[in-house]
C-alpha cells in the first residue's frame, strides 16, 4: 500500500466533488474521465491514472471551482462534456479541450448538479440543478438554459436522477434541501414525493438501469440514511443499517441492474452491500487512515476499477479492490494567463 | 288539510294534484331543452338575447341553458323548472360539468317517484329511502375510479367534457404542467388560434404605485434582481419612515427593494423616486394584494412564507419607521407593472412553505363553502410557483365567447377529475350501479325501499339512454348488449362499438359523476315531498318559450 504524503491544498477546501467517465474507449483507445474539484475541472485520458487541468484553453488566472460534470451518453462519438460552476455552465464539444459558455437566466445561478437525458442524441436535453433557482433545462445541447419550476417548492437542488427510459416516461427526480420531487413531463412541472421521515435533505439519487420494469430508485439523505423505492418513488423503505451513521453522499448501483449490489458513500466512507442493503461491508477501496472520501465512480471496465476522490483533492484508482495509484499533483498544472 | 284548503281555492296557492302536474311539466320542459346537448354527438341550443342589439347565444351547457330560461309562462310549471334550474346552477358552480346528466337523472327519479306517490306511496318515506341509497352508489363509483397521469390521459378526459380535440390537447398539456391547483386564466384574444402561455413565479393583483419606478418605460414594468421584499398593509405617509426603510434595506445588503404597501403619499413617493435614492437602491412599490382585509391578510401571509419576510401589519401597530433588517424577505427576481407584481425564486424556508401548502390543502378538503374553496385553491395555485394563460381566438364573437366558456367549464371539471380520479365515461359508471340497485330492490321487504331502488335502477341509465338517442342509436338494443358486458364497458357512439371506456380514453371525472348522482337524487327526493305551491301576487317578468 502506498503511503500518503502530506501536502497543502491550493484552495482552502479542495475536495473532489464529482467524477464522470466515458463508457468505452475512443477511437485511439483512450478512456476519458473527468473530475470536478474546487480547484477546477481535471481530465484524464487513461481512466484516471494521470490528470491534467481541463480549463487550460480558457486562460483563467484564478481557479474555476467546478461542482459538477457530466458527459453526453454517447461520448465516444459525441465528445460533449458539461461542467457546472458558480454562475456558469461550460460546454465542450471536443472531449474537454475547448469550452463555450451556455446562456443562463439572470441573475446567474450557482450550478449544483448536472444530468443528461438518456435520449440526448435525439432530444439534446440536459438538466442542471442550482443552489437557488431550481432546475434549468436546455433542449439544444447546452446552448440556452431556461428555468422550469412549476410545483418545485424547494429551489435548492442537491442532486438529480433521470429515468433510463426518459424518452418514453419523461421522468426525472430532484433531491433538494427539504426532500424529493418528481417530474413526469420532462422537467416542466414537479410534484412532491413524500418520504417516510418527513423533511430531510436528499443528497444523492440513483435510478435503476431497469427502472421502467422494476421501478427501483435509491435516495440518500443527510440524517436518515438510504431509502429505496420499488414502485417508481411512490412508497419508500429505509435501509436501517445506514440510518444515523452519517450523510449518504453518493449511491452507486450495479450497471447490470442487479439491485442487490450497491455501493454508497456514507459519512465519508465507502461501503458495499451484496444483498440489497440489508448488510454492508467496508469496501477494499477504503484504506484505514485515509481522509474522507468525497466522490467515487465505478468504471465500466473489465477490471472493475473504481475511482476515489478524497477531501484533500487527491484521486486514487483501484483495480479489483487494489489501489493502483493516487494522484496529488494535478493542482500544480494550472494554466496561466 | 291540503285538500280542505284546495276546496276553498285560496288565490295564489296551488294544491295537489295540480302541484305535481305543474312541477313535472316545468321540469320536463327544462330537461327537454337540455337533453339534446348530451354526448359527443349532440346538438346545440340557440338563445335569443333580450336586447335586439345583442347577438344570440349558442349554448351546449345544461346549466347555462337552464340559467337563460328565467321564467315559463305557466306559473306552476315555472316553479318546477326554477327548482331544477337552481339545482343545476349550483352543480355547475361546484363541479363545472355533469349538469345535463344530473337533469336527466333528476327527471327520471321525479317522474317515477311521482307515479309511486300518486298510487298511494308515502313521499317522505320514499325520500328517505332514495337518500339512503346514496352511500352505496358512491361506494360503487369510488371502487371504479382511477387516477390520471400524464398529458395524454388529461387530454382524453378534457375531450370527453368539451368534445373539441384541439382544446382538449391544450388543456391536457396545461394541466399536466400546472396541476390540479395551478392557476389558469382563459382569455379572449385577437387572433384566430388557441395558444397557451406559461408564466413562471407567483404574481398577485396589486399594481405599481408609480410608473416612474418602471425600469422599462415602454412596457411600464420594473424588474428587480436579488431583491429585498417588504410585505405590509401599511399606509405610508411620512418621508422619514421611507428613508429609514431604505437605509435598513441597504444595511441588510439589498441592491433592490420591492415595497408592498396599501398606499404611499405623494411626499413619501417623491423620496422613493429621488434619483440618488434610486441609484443607491432600486425600489419598486406595489399595492398590497387583495381587496378585503381577509384577502390582504392571506396574501401577505403567503408572501411572507414564500420570501421569509415578517409581514408588517397596521392591526399590530407595525410601522415603516421601526423596520429592522430581519423583517425583509428575499427573492431572486421580482417585477411589478401597472396591474400586478410578481416574485420568482423566493428565499423563504422551503419546509415552512411545504407545510403551509399542506395546511391549505387540508383546509380545502374540509371546506364545503364554494367561495372559500375557490380562495384556498387560488392561494395554493399561486404558491406552487407558476401559472398558465390560455388565449382563445375566433373570428366570430359568438363562437369566441362560447369557446371561452367551454374552456373554463372544462378546466373546472378537470380539476375535480385530477383530485378524485376518473370513471368509465358516457354514463357507464352509473349504469354499472344498476345491477346492484336491482338486486337491492329484489331483496327489499319494505315497499318504499323496493320502490326507491327500482326507481334508482331506472334513473341511472337515463344519461346513457339520452346519449345514445342523441347519436341516433337504438338505446334498448345497446343497453341489452351492455348488460352482458363487463361493468367497465360502454358504448363508443363515435366508433359505434362496445369498448372498455377507460382504455379507449372515454372517461368522466369521478367527482362530477358522484356529484351529479347526489344532487339529482337529493333534489328529486325533496321535490317529491312538495305538496303546495305558493305564487306571489305580482309575477316577475315573463320570458316566452316557444
Amino acid at each position: 500500500m502506498e503511503s500518503r504524503q502530506s501536502f497543502a491544498a491550493s484552495t482552502p477546501i479542495d475536495c473532489v466533488l464529482q467524477f464522470a467517465a466515458a463508457d468505452a474507449p475512443d477511437a485511439e483507445g483512450r478512456y476519458a474521465c473527468f473530475a470536478a474539484r474546487a480547484s477546477g475541472l481535471f481530465r484524464s485520458q487513461d481512466y484516471g491514472q494521470s490528470w491534467i487541468p481541463a480549463y487550460a484553453s480558457l486562460g483563467a488566472s484564478e481557479p474555476l471551482p467546478t461542482s459538477s460534470v457530466v458527459l453526453a451518453p454517447d461520448f465516444k462519438r459525441d465528445r460533449t462534456v458539461f461542467a457546472g460552476l458558480n454562475g456558469a455552465i461550460l460546454v465542450s464539444r471536443d472531449g474537454g479541450v475547448e469550452w463555450q459558455r451556455g446562456h443562463l437566466p439572470s441573475p446567474l445561478p450557482a450550478i449544483s448538479a448536472l444530468a443528461t437525458s438518456p435520449n440526448y442524441e435525439e432530444d439534446e436535453t440536459v438538466f442542471a440543478g442550482t443552489a437557488e433557482d431550481g432546475v434549468l433545462i436546455s433542449q439544444d445541447s447546452g446552448r440556452k438554459w431556461v428555468a422550469w419550476n412549476f410545483g418545485l417548492l424547494d429551489l435548492n437542488i442537491l442532486c438529480l436522477g433521470v429515468s433510463p427510459d426518459f424518452g418514453l416516461d419523461e421522468t426525472i427526480f430532484a433531491g433538494t434541501e427539504s426532500g424529493l420531487f418528481r417530474s413526469t413531463n420532462g422537467g416542466r412541472a414537479w410534484r412532491e414525493v413524500p418520504l417516510p421521515m418527513g423533511f430531510d435533505p436528499v443528497l444523492a439519487l440513483a435510478v435503476s438501469p431497469r427502472f421502467a420494469r422494476d421501478g427501483v430508485l435509491f435516495a440518500g439523505t443527510e440524517n436518515n440514511g438510504l431509502f429505496v423505492s420499488a414502485d417508481g418513488g411512490r412508497a419508500w423503505q429505509g435501509l436501517a443499517a445506514t440510518a444515523s451513521v452519517g450523510p449518504v453522499n453518493q449511491v452507486l448501483i450495479d450497471a447490470g441492474g442487479d439491485r442487490r449490489r450497491l455501493m454508497i458513500l456514507l459519512g465519508g466512507a465507502l461501503i458495499r452491500s451484496r444483498d440489497g442493503g440489508k448488510t454492508w461491508q467496508t469496501c477494499k477501496e477504503q484504506v484505514p487512515g485515509d481522509c474522507s472520501i468525497t466522490a467515487a465512480l465505478a468504471l465500466d471496465d473489465a477490471e472493475r476499477s473504481v475511482l476515489i476522490g478524497y477531501e484533500d483533492g487527491s484521486i486514487a484508482r483501484f483495480r479489483a479492490g487494489r489501489r493502483q495509484n493516487r494522484t496529488r499533483s494535478t493542482r500544480g498544472r494550472r494554466a496561466r494567463a | 288539510m291540503a285538500k280542505e284548503m284546495s276546496s276553498r281555492q285560496i288565490p295564489g296557492v296551488v294544491f295537489q294534484p295540480r302541484t305535481s302536474a305543474g312541477m313535472l311539466g316545468g321540469i320536463d320542459r327544462l330537461v327537454a331543452a337540455i337533453r339534446p346537448t348530451l354526448g359527443p354527438i349532440h346538438r346545440n341550443v340557440l338563445i335569443e338575447k333580450e336586447s335586439k342589439l345583442g347577438l344570440p347565444e349558442l349554448l351546449d351547457s345544461g346549466a347555462i341553458i337552464a340559467r337563460r330560461i328565467i321564467q315559463l309562462p305557466n306559473r306552476d310549471e315555472d316553479m318546477g323548472a326554477m327548482y331544477l334550474r337552481q339545482m343545476l346552477w349550483a352543480m355547475y358552480e361546484s363541479a363545472g360539468d355533469g349538469t345535463a346528466s344530473a337533469a336527466l337523472i333528476f327527471d327520471r327519479i321525479y317522474r317515477e317517484g311521482l307515479r309511486y306517490v300518486v298510487t298511494g306511496g308515502d313521499a317522505m318515506r320514499l325520500r328517505e329511502q332514495l337518500e339512503s341509497a346514496i352511500p352505496m352508489i358512491l361506494d360503487q363509483l369510488a371502487g371504479m375510479a382511477r387516477m390520471l397521469e400524464g398529458k395524454e390521459q388529461l387530454a382524453r378526459l378534457a375531450e370527453t367534457i368539451c368534445y373539441e380535440p384541439e382544446l382538449a390537447g391544450l388543456l391536457g398539456e396545461i394541466f399536466d404542467i400546472i396541476g390540479e391547483f395551478g392557476r389558469l386564466d382563459v382569455r379572449a384574444s385577437q387572433g384566430r388560434k388557441m395558444e397557451p402561455e406559461y408564466i413562471e413565479g407567483m404574481y398577485w393583483a396589486g399594481g405599481m404605485l408609480s410608473r416612474e419606478m418602471a425600469s422599462d418605460r415602454a412596457s411600464g414594468r420594473a424588474e428587480l434582481e436579488e431583491c429585498a421584499i417588504l410585505a405590509s398593509d401599511l399606509e405610508v405617509t411620512e418621508p422619514t419612515a421611507v428613508i429609514h426603510c431604505l437605509e435598513t434595506a441597504a444595511q441588510a445588503g439589498a441592491k433592490s427593494l420591492l415595497l408592498i404597501v396599501r398606499s404611499v403619499s405623494e411626499r413619501a413617493l417623491s423620496v422613493l423616486l429621488m434619483k440618488p435614492n434610486q441609484n443607491a437602491l432600486r425600489v419598486a412599490a406595489a399595492k398590497a394584494p387583495g381587496d378585503s382585509s381577509d384577502d390582504q391578510r392571506e396574501g401577505l401571509e403567503d408572501l411572507s412564507i414564500l420570501t421569509g419576510a415578517r409581514p408588517l401589519l397596521q392591526a399590530t401597530g407595525d410601522s415603516l419607521s421601526a423596520v429592522k433588517t430581519g423583517d425583509f424577505g428575499w427573492a431572486r427576481r421580482a417585477w411589478a407593472d401597472q396591474y400586478q407584481f410578481g416574485i420568482s425564486g423566493g428565499k423563504g424556508n422551503p419546509r415552512r412553505l411545504r407545510q403551509h401548502i399542506a395546511a391549505l390543502r387540508a383546509a380545502l378538503a374540509h371546506n364545503d363553502d364554494l367561495q372559500a374553496r375557490r380562495r384556498l385553491r387560488e392561494r395554493i395555485g399561486k404558491l406552487l410557483g407558476g401559472s398558465a394563460l390560455l388565449k382563445i381566438g375566433h373570428p366570430s364573437p359568438i363562437t369566441l365567447q362560447a369557446r371561452k366558456e367551454l374552456a373554463e367549464r372544462t378546466a373546472e371539471a378537470m380539476r375535480g377529475a385530477m383530485h378524485a380520479g376518473v370513471l368509465p365515461g358516457g354514463g357507464t359508471a352509473l349504469l354499472a350501479c344498476q345491477s346492484q340497485l336491482e338486486e337491492k330492490a329484489h331483496e327489499a321487504q319494505d315497499p318504499d325501499e323496493r320502490a326507491a331502488y327500482r326507481i334508482l335502477a331506472h334513473a341511472v341509465e337515463a344519461p346513457t339512454r339520452a346519449l345514445l338517442e342523441n347519436a341516433g342509436e337504438e338505446p334498448n338494443r345497446i343497453l341489452r348488449r351492455l348488460a352482458e358486458a363487463d361493468r367497465r364497458c360502454g358504448y363508443d357512439v363515435v366508433r359505434h362499438r362496445v369498448v372498455d371506456m377507460v382504455e379507449a380514453g372515454i372517461v368522466d371525472s369521478a367527482a362530477v359523476v358522484a356529484e351529479e348522482a347526489v344532487r339529482a337524487i337529493r333534489g328529486a327526493a325533496l321535490a317529491l315531498t312538495v305538496d303546495v305551491l305558493v305564487h306571489r301576487s305580482k309575477p316577475p317578468l315573463a320570458f316566452h318559450t316557444t
